[in-house]
């Protein structure tokens, strides 16, 4: 008897996959993503913003001199060395893991935040 | 040595990108070993002054030589648990969580039994 009664508002309350709920005629989106992938990808500003505080937190740099077109070398009168050192400072910033290869050609804040910007996982 | 040439610059070029790598490679194995920042630091400091000392030098088989003295260095000195970030190859968080196939969706209603 209550394995009837419970079926039938079971059968009537059953959800199809497809629809999404309505409440006062406003989509209530339900759906949270399930993966552990860098869905939430990182707006461009604070990108920006990010990137120019770690490198105006650099000893050797002046910060004043610092815009997001600036070159590590050419403007910033810094060493190939130093340029290491700031890429290993945006990966603890962003908790990124960059290639050997690709972190010898970031050289400028402009790659910098290219780079970041088109990483999936930047954090 | 002063001849300009192609070659030489070309090898010149591939000695200092090995170097930046080398230099990459032993900072982060010396965050490795000394985990705290206040330890890293001057450890990282001292990195910096062997870097400096050989920076003048001219010959190109001696900078080989270095170099390579410095690699082997570095292959010694490599620490047996790195740390690599979770979702890199090798991290902990690897495959863990793998996006669900497409069309897949979890309506949370949380058995709200009077939907119109």
């Amino acid at each position: 008897m209550a394995s009837v009664l419970r079926s039938s508002i079971l059968r009537h309350t059953r959800v199809p996959i497809s629809t999404t709920l309505t409440l006062n005629e406003s989509k209530l989106i339900a759906v949270r993503s399930m993966s552990s992938y860098g869905d939430v990808h990182l707006d461009k500003q604070e990108v920006i913003g990010r990137v120019l505080d770690v490198v105006k937190s650099f000893p050797k740099v002046d910060p004043s001199k610092v815009t997001p077109d600036v070159h590590f070398q050419k403007d910033l009168g810094l060493d190939s060395l130093d340029n290491v050192e700031i890429v290993m400072a945006l990966e603890d910033e962003f908790k990124l893991e960059i290639p050997d290869k690709e972190a010898d050609k970031i050289d400028s804040c402009h790659l910098a935040v290219e780079y970041i910007d088109n990483h999936p996982m930047a954090g | 040595m002063s001849v300009a040439s192609v070659s030489y610059l070309a090898r010149r070029a591939a000695q200092k990108e090995r170097v930046r790598i080398l230099y990459r490679r032993a900072l982060k194995d010396t965050l490795n070993w000394a985990v705290h920042r206040h330890l890293f630091n001057p450890d990282a400091d001292a990195l910096r002054e062997k870097f400096e000392a050989n920076r003048n030098v001219d010959d190109i088989e001696t900078i080989d030589r270095m170099i390579a003295a410095g690699e082997a260095t570095y292959n010694k000195w490599q620490h047996p648990d790195p740390y690599i970030v979770p979702w890199a190859p090798g991290g902990s968080m690897v495959c863990r969580n793998p996006t669900p196939p497409e069309g897949i969706e979890i309506i949370y209603d949380y058995g709200r039994e009077d939907t119109a």
